[in-house]
């Protein structure tokens, strides 16, 4: 990994009510809210639901560079990232993310290697880096 | 809003033909990609635009959120969020995130409230409350 600095621009759009929609140059628009838990309206994504997006498949792209540089190649990758969101002193915080991960290669020999990289995909996680709460893993390598 | 913790359930899958998805139940997936190297598609989302847009998209429902308390109506809003990526140490982090907002309300005589529901967006934006990254806000109130 080298020094420099990157950046990353998003927008967002107020439409109506609690909803809005998310631009990024040259990506697909996405339509946002408010929770329903918090009053929005049901089956739009959150800012929520992008906070653990964000950790989860950072987790999934940092494990992706790991098995490059450790050259070896696995059949899926799978992981269910959970967060927890409770009242704190000053309104509502996450307190924790659990990341469920489910890697398959194709035979026995790879298993120790498909754990380090997900060890130290685990460590070199910069979303998870950039958090306050904790991020608890679970990881299953599977032969298949 | 209630006392019980929220909890936020998504899942990453990784297919080596097809690379990354966000799936959410009963919403929209997102397709997702590593910034750059090998298996990286420029139009897709990244984790670090998942993480600045969730922060972003968090500050606008928490605007909302206050305006409805305070019964204000605003005309429209946008605001675009800018995160900073830099290595600390051995690994990266967001370090710092700038979020500038552009709000068109009816009337000289609202500023006041509205300059007041934007601080208390940010202050109890949850996502912003998550995350070891400073947050800077710049807003601009128009009246048209």
């Amino acid at each position: 990994m080298s020094e420099e600095s990157h950046e990353y621009h998003v927008r967002v759009d107020w439409t109506h009510n609690k909803e809005g929609n998310l631009i990024v140059d040259g990506k697909p628009e996405m339509k946002i809210s408010t929770p329903p838990e918090f009053g929005g309206p049901d089956g739009i994504i959150s800012p929520e639901d992008l906070f653990v997006a964000a950790a989860t498949a950072c987790l999934m792209t940092t494990f992706v560079t790991f098995k490059e540089k450790m050259r070896f190649d696995f059949k899926s990758f799978t992981c269910k990232g959970k967060g927890i969101l409770e009242r704190v002193e000053k309104g509502f915080q996450f307190t924790r993310i659990h990341l469920t991960t489910t890697v398959t290669v194709e035979s026995e020999d790879l298993v120790p290697k498909a754990e380090r990289a997900m060890e130290l995909a685990g460590r070199y996680c910069l979303v998870s880096n950039s958090m306050k709460c904790p991020t608890e893993h679970e990881n299953h390598v599977l032969v298949g | 809003m209630g006392e019980e913790p929220k909890l936020y359930d998504v899942t990453v899958v990784w297919d080596p033909n097809k690379g990354g998805e966000v799936q959410l139940e009963g919403k929209s997936s997102i397709k997702v990609s590593r910034p750059k190297g090998e298996e990286s598609s420029p139009e897709l989302y990244t984790p670090e635009h998942l993480f600045v847009a969730s922060v972003t998209v968090c500050f606008m429902n928490s605007f909302i959120y206050f305006t409805r308390r305070m019964h204000i109506d605003f005309k429209s809003f946008e605001c675009v969020g800018s995160g900073t990526l830099e290595q600390i140490g051995k690994s990266f982090e967001i370090t710092k995130i700038e979020i500038k907002s552009r709000l068109v309300i009816d009337s000289e005589e609202l500023r006041s409230k509205f300059e007041r529901a934007l601080y208390l967006g940010a202050k109890y934006c949850f996502v912003g409350n998550s995350m070891k990254s400073s947050i800077a806000h710049e807003n601009e109130i128009l009246v048209g």
